[in-house]
Formats: C-alpha cells, structure tokens, sequence
C-alpha cells in the first residue's frame, strides 16, 4: 500500500510542469543569498518575524487570564529583543574571528611573523582545497556559528536572562503606566 | 593513543567536508543545536523573577518547558522538511535556471512538448532524476548548479525556520502550556490524602510547593529556551 502510494506520488511529482527562473536578477540574488547570507541573517530574520507574529499570538491566546496574558506578551517581546541582539551580534562576531584565524597560505602577508602566521592558521582545515574560496567561506560561517553557540550558552545566563528580565519588568512597568492614565 | 589535536583537526576537516559546500543543512543543524542549548537559560528569567506572581508563574514555567520540545521538534522537522523540498526541486532540475534548461537540453534530458516519454528513461523534472549524477556534471553544470542550488536550500531553510519558531512554536506552546497551568493548579487544591502525592517530587506536604516546583524546573535541562 505504502509503495503504490509512494509511485503515485512520483507520478504526479513527474506530471508537475517544471519551473525555470529566467530574470537575471532573480538568479543572481538566489546565488547571492546562498554565497553570502549565514546564521546572523538567519537569526535577524527569525528576530524580526518574531517580533512581528509572537506578541500577537500570545495576546490572543484565550486559554489564561488577561493579566497573565500581559506578563506572557511583556516577556515574549523582551525574550525576542535580547536574543535577537546578542545572537545576531555574537554570530556575526565569531565568523569574523574564525575569519581571521583561517587564512589560507596565499592570504597572509609575505613579511608577517612565524607567531603571525601560526594564529592566522590555527582554524585552518587540514583538507582545505585552496581553490574552493566558497567552501572556506561556508567552512567559517559554520565553524564560527557553531563556536558562537557554545560561547552563548554562557552569555545566555550572563547578558540574555538578565536582559530579558530588565526588559519584561519595564514592559510589564509600562502596561501598569498605561492602565493607570 | 588520544591527542586533543587530532581531535581538533578531525573537527575542523569535518565541519569543512560536511558544511563547506552545504550552508542550508548548516543553517538547520545549528539551529537546533541553538535550541538545545538556549533551553537552559530561559527558566532562569522566569523562576528568579520576582515581578512574576506565583500564578502567573505556574503558567510561565510550564510555557518555557513546552517551549523547547516544541521549538526542537518543530524546527528539525519543519525546516529540514521545507528544506527538502527546495533541495529536490533543485536536485531533480523540476526547479531550474535557463542556463541549466539549455545544458539539459542539449544532453537530451528536457522532455520536449510533444516528445513522447521514452520507457525507463528518466527526465529532467523526474522524481528519480539527479542532476548532480550527469556524466557532463563537474566539467559543465557544477558551476552553474551549485549556486543555485545552495541559494534555494539557504531561502527553503529560512522559511522553515520562521513557520516553525514564529507560527507553529507559540500556537502549539500555549496549548500545551495552558494545560499544564490547569493542572498545577489542580494539584495545589487536591486535598491531603492523595496516595501518590507521597512519591511526587514537587508535592510537598501531599500539596504542590512553589519552591519545589521551581528548583526542579531550573535543574531541568531542556526546560526552557532563550533562543540564541
């Protein structure tokens, strides 16, 4: 049953008329966005949507209190805001640092010295292919997301938490303003 | 014999074999690994709280554990799923730009309009085609693909990722979070002479305690998430 149901999906898969993008412009900004775009625009844009979509989704969930309601919506807001700032800034950080520590051979400088050198290779991969500069720059994107996540596990309780706190206590202070006027 | 050097550089190969030309799949894998480990911090905003009330804590807490099953789950298969699809379509040349159309056609993949399909040949477009397996790969469509490709798997990613943690995540968090709340506070009222209360680590005195509630809510791993 499963495999007719797997063949008639492929069926109408092979039947669905192919799509081709012809505008220059469209390709090029496709391209762009895969060479260039990484987990700081990822995370902003998830920031800016959530901002946008949460609050409202917590404001009308019908299923708690109005004032619990409230906090729910003062916290989402900060919880978006903290993150979104320190995830974007921290990611986008640590790329630039692995950048700098992942030079290949013919990107450092002719006279710079033996200590230099060794820091400016420390990350480095041993099977890199000096001729794929795409997959070096993809390599660094990964390899300074990936370093940036453990570093926000720390900065998560040192400056998220904090700030989500200072953010949802002024929130919740400028709800209990507006109710009192 | 372990080195930590070798570990290193068998780390750093490996995120440059697996990622270095594969920045969609990047994109998902660390954000779940960004989800796992945010899920630490967020209950420490919420317990430690004291502009939060008791009861408005008994809906918080179970929100941020709901938070990040939701958010884990959600985001994996949501958007390595949409991701899927962006990958296929762009695999199968079912999605395609005209340079790839006009090298397809000229090795005789395009099924015509017209053209009768050939039995056991497969087409561009097909659900069994792999443009990536032409013989006329590395040497003509790599170059052109490969952008292409990653651009779409890059732009699949995103939407997955924003239908998940923005759409899907709150909806399905509220829900579960509200039904939590109802019962937290139904184990508050029950009264004194419930017979599993006894064995039950936030029930102090047969009743819910706050304090236990909250010391094994902030030990819990994944209770929470702070997304990072």
């Amino acid at each position: 049953m499963a495999a007719v149901n797997l063949n008639l999906f492929k069926t109408m898969y092979n039947n669905l008329p192919s799509m081709q993008v012809s505008k220059d412009k469209v390709i090029d900004k496709v391209a762009y966005i895969g060479k260039k775009w990484s987990s700081p625009h990822q995370r902003a844009i998830l920031g800016i949507t959530a901002i946008a979509i949460q609050p409202y989704i917590d404001w009308k969930n019908k299923n708690v209190d109005e004032k619990t309601r409230k906090v729910a919506v003062a916290r989402t807001c900060a919880k978006i805001i903290a993150g979104t700032l320190t995830g974007v800034a921290l990611r986008a950080a640590f790329i630039k640092g692995i950048a700098a520590m992942s030079k290949t051979a013919a990107e450092i400088p002719a006279n710079a010295s033996n200590f230099s050198k060794k820091f400016m290779q420390c990350l480095t991969p041993k099977n890199l292919d000096p001729v794929n500069k795409d997959a070096l720059a993809q390599y660094r994107n990964a390899m300074g997301t990936i370093l940036s996540l453990v570093a926000m596990v720390f900065t998560n309780f040192l400056i998220d938490a904090p700030f989500t706190k200072f953010l949802t206590n002024k929130f919740i202070g400028m709800q209990e303003k507006g109710e009192n006027k | 014999m372990f080195s930590p050097s070798k570990m290193w550089n068998g780390f750093k190969n490996y995120i440059y074999k697996n990622y270095g030309e594969n920045p969609g799949s990047m994109l998902v894998h660390t954000g779940v690994l960004g989800w796992i480990l945010s899920s630490m911090a967020q209950v420490y905003a919420v317990v430690f709280n004291n502009k939060i009330s008791k009861e408005q804590k008994m809906f918080l807490i179970p929100q941020e554990i709901a938070d990040a099953a939701v958010n884990i789950l959600s985001f994996y298969t949501l958007t390595s799923g949409v991701k899927y699809i962006g990958a296929k379509l762009t695999k199968t040349a079912k999605l395609r730009t005209s340079e790839l159309t006009s090298l397809l056609k000229k090795s005789g993949h395009i099924l015509e309009k017209g053209e009768k399909r050939l039995e056991n040949k497969v087409y561009a477009g097909d659900w069994n085609f792999d443009i990536t397996k032409l013989e006329n790969y590395n040497s003509e469509i790599a170059d052109k693909f490969k952008p292409f490709r990653n651009g779409a798997e890059v732009i699949t990613g995103l939407i997955g990722s924003v239908i998940s943690s923005n759409i899907v995540t709150p909806i399905a968090r509220n829900k579960y979070a509200a039904i939590k709340q109802k019962q937290a506070i139904s184990n508050m009222n029950k009264p004194t002479d419930d017979k599993n209360s006894r064995n039950n680590p936030v029930k102090f005195d047969n009743r819910i305690s706050m304090e236990a509630y909250q010391n094994l809510a902030s030990v819990k791993y994944s209770s929470s998430s702070l997304k990072i």
